[in-house]
């Protein structure tokens, strides 16, 4: 059986019926403003192996970026099945070349929402299929103690309403804690507009709960997420970060009081599906953490999945150098004592394609620089280019016994090739360096500018020219050389 | 100069630490090496030292006690290395060790302690990665099985994780390099098999197969393919770690 969609239009109000291998809907709304008026529901017989449902509902999960499955150490427990690093763990790497920590899965594709940008929405004619909670947690076990997993991330279309696409959420987790025992990671989506009620139950089951803040504006939102609201987006967003907050409270009462969230909480923003610049990006990204307390923001670079005359074309692929940008921006905010601020100003709204956020700021504040290795203070050497946190940390112990010199910063883990313009040794630069802007700008894009070009072009392909050696790697022979001087080609 | 010929373990490394020390030869005038290969040399005298296990507690108390739990780890941590020239490191460490205190570890710019620190990083990268890469195969009787193919000693770092997760569970770690394999009964204590010796394919249980399908499923669907990156794959999983790993059988690598 085929799936199929039907769309009649009577009046203002458009009726929408799709049927597909397990369910049969029928969706009422509004042309105008897009309100849903009823679903109705029916079901049909379900035949569909366990291994087509996994490809289906991976493949509907696969673009939400976050695959992390640390934050929380737990021990194992005799009886159980399962513990959790707080440094994460990963367990391989797919194609795309990201982590693969969790068993990241959707509990079904239905959807009766209609975001633009998501390849589950209501109106895509997409393969559609859900599985039982009994499937997730027999599939999240056998994984787990095979070691292919850390864990379960479950997230799921909107089956029927928020409220019933949670609970769900919640049954699956229940069993899985409770009746099969498992202990390993957990990642959950709390449903926007779900009931307060449900998702504080499901938090007490979760180690991380996620809520997609989707698009960086609320302006956005209106245009691409007609059934999402910047308003039901933030209402749980708070509604967890405060169960936190209680639930360490309780703890320092009460030892084994059941623990909430206790690897904290995330969020995804899609990077380059509207206009926001990377400022305004990075301003709200400052403001999640400030005031929502997230453990992390996840940037997904727009991957065109759907065409709709609201959505870019993007015909280079996703913008992965941006998003690639902004994670490094991000990790100055968390890790480094930036400020989005001064990264970034209403008039210098984007990101340099050619430089790191770090070294962007480092150049344009010379004035800060050279900093003196063995005299500078902890924070200082963080804001030095090529020098991380671990490096910082190991400077800041190894000089108590000894002065540092170059040769020794490189033992320690520093990327000389873009700290020497920044740094002295006892008073000394390594080379002689003219402080200032244009030539240390130069300096450093030439470095990087091959890295830079492999990132951008995965498979390079040239025209053929005249001109082209061809990439002959082999010189010519001292036969040929010989011949060529003789005439005897 | 005195060569004291050690066998490759954490007990027979410390038992030579502990003789060249009571030698009271000078520093200078000893060395350590690993039993096998070693190029013989005239003018010294050749010592083979047979592990002692009361002599290696000795020498493990003192690090323990006199310095510092950290400084107990980078020992242990780099005798299981790879490296050839480890046992004579490691005294080099300890002699200084105990000169300095226990402060040493922070002392990166002291080549001997550098090159301490090297062993480490490259034990614990190892064996942190593998964490992650172990796949196990439930065999016919229920055991769950793991062959690995490390380059240093890292069974006896990362049996105790799987010990803490997989507490209900029978399961077997081969490391098939050394030969070595860490054995674990239900809810008992793991325990180190040495010259252990296993053939190459067990018989698996009837629902492996489907598992090990529905596995390669999810790997081989979790990728997009507009952000394809073979070479960000083979910087984060390089090749080497690839050939125990289900998802890469037939060099398959998307």
């Amino acid at each position: 059986m085929a799936e199929k969609s039907w769309l009649f239009v009577i009046g203002k109000i458009r009726i929408y019926v799709r049927k597909t291998l397990a369910i049969r809907y029928i969706i009422c709304y509004n042309k105008k403003n897009e309100n849903i008026y009823s679903v109705i529901e029916m079901q049909i017989e379900q035949k569909m192996t366990i291994q087509e449902k996994l490809q289906i509902l991976t493949d509907a999960a696969k673009y939400d970026a976050a695959c992390t499955s640390s934050g929380v150490d737990r021990k194992g427990k005799a009886g159980s099945m399962g513990n959790a690093a707080a440094c994460g763990i990963c367990h391989t790497f797919a194609s795309d070349g990201r982590c693969v920590s969790l068993l990241k899965i959707l509990f079904t594709n239905e959807c009766v929402f209609d975001c633009k940008y998501c390849i589950n929405r209501a109106s895509n004619d997409v393969k559609r299929a859900a599985f039982t909670p009994d499937e997730v947690c027999t599939l999240t076990m056998e994984f787990y103690r095979r070691n292919y997993i850390e864990g379960l991330f479950l997230s799921s279309g909107i089956l029927k309403n928020p409220n019933y696409t949670m609970d769900l959420l919640y049954q699956t987790l229940y069993k899985l804690r409770t009746e099969y025992h498992f202990m390993g990671y957990i990642h959950v989506k709390a449903i926007p507009g779900a009931d307060e009620e449900l998702i504080r139950r499901t938090g007490f089951l979760a180690d991380r709960m996620s809520v997609n803040l989707e698009l960086p504006t609320g302006d956005g939102l209106r245009r691409l997420a007609p059934h999402k609201t910047r308003k039901t987006i933030l209402k749980p967003m708070k509604q967890i970060q405060k169960g936190i907050v209680n639930s360490k409270n309780e703890m320092t009462v009460y030892q084994e009081a059941p623990r909430f969230v206790p690897a904290g909480q995330s969020t995804q923003m899609i990077i380059g599906a509207t206009p926001e610049s990377d400022y305004q990006i990075m301003s709200v990204a400052e403001a999640l953490y400030k005031n929502y307390d997230l453990k992390r923001v996840f940037y997904s670079a727009y991957v065109s999945v759907n065409t709709d005359a609201m959505l870019p074309a993007l015909p280079d692929g996703p913008p992965l150098l941006r998003e690639h940008r902004l994670y490094q921006a991000d990790w100055l905010l968390r890790y480094y004592g930036f400020e989005a601020s001064e990264l970034l100003s209403p008039d210098r709204p984007n990101f340099n394609v050619l430089l790191d956020p770090k070294c962007e700021w480092a150049v344009r504040h010379l004035e800060y620089f050279p900093v003196e290795i063995n005299r500078a203070d902890y924070q200082t050497l963080l804001r030095v280019p090529g020098i991380g946190v671990k490096s910082a940390q190991r400077i800041v112990r190894a000089r108590r016994s000894a002065k540092l010199d170059f040769e020794d910063l490189k033992r320690l883990g520093v990327v000389l090739k873009r700290a020497v313009y920044f740094i002295t040794c006892m008073g000394r630069m390594q080379y002689r360096i003219r402080l200032e802007e244009n030539s240390i700008t130069h300096n450093l894009i030439h470095d990087d500018r091959k890295k830079l070009y492999e990132m951008q072009e995965n498979e390079s392909f040239t025209q053929m020219s005249l001109f082209d050696d061809f990439h002959l790697t082999v010189p010519p022979s001292v036969e040929d050389g010989r011949a060529a001087v003789s005439g005897q080609l | 100069m005195r060569i004291y010929l050690c066998e490759d373990s954490f007990e027979g490394i410390l038992t030579a630490v502990y003789d060249a020390w009571a030698g009271r030869l000078g520093h200078d005038n000893v060395r350590l090496e690993l039993q096998g290969e070693y190029n013989l040399e005239l003018f010294a005298d050749y010592v083979v030292v047979l592990p002692d296990d009361e002599k290696a507690e000795k020498v493990v108390r003192t690090l323990r006690q006199k310095l510092s739990e950290e400084v107990f780890e980078y020992v242990y941590k780099a005798a299981m290395s790879q490296e050839r020239r480890k046992a004579d490191l490691i005294y080099r460490f300890i002699v200084l060790a105990i000169q300095r205190g226990a402060r040493i570890v922070s002392e990166f710019g002291n080549p001997v302690v550098m090159d301490i620190f090297e062993l480490v990083r490259n034990v614990s990268n190892e064996s942190h990665l593998l964490l992650g890469f172990i796949r196990f195969q439930e065999l016919e009787n229920g055991v769950l099985f793991a062959k690995i193919t490390p380059k240093n000693y890292v069974l006896t770092l990362i049996a105790p994780h799987f010990e803490d997760r997989l507490s209900g569970e029978n399961w077997v770690i081969y490391d098939a390099v050394h030969e070595m394999a860490a054995v674990h009964a239900r809810n008992t204590s793991w325990v180190l098999s040495r010259e252990a010796k296993m053939p190459e394919k067990l018989p698996e249980s009837g629902q492996e197969e489907e598992y090990e399908e529905l596995w390669k499923i999810f790997f081989h669907t979790i990728g997009i393919e507009a952000r394809k990156n073979p070479k960000c794959q083979r910087n984060m999983l390089p090749l080497w770690y690839r050939k125990n790993m289900l998802e890469f059988e037939n060099n398959e690598n998307c």
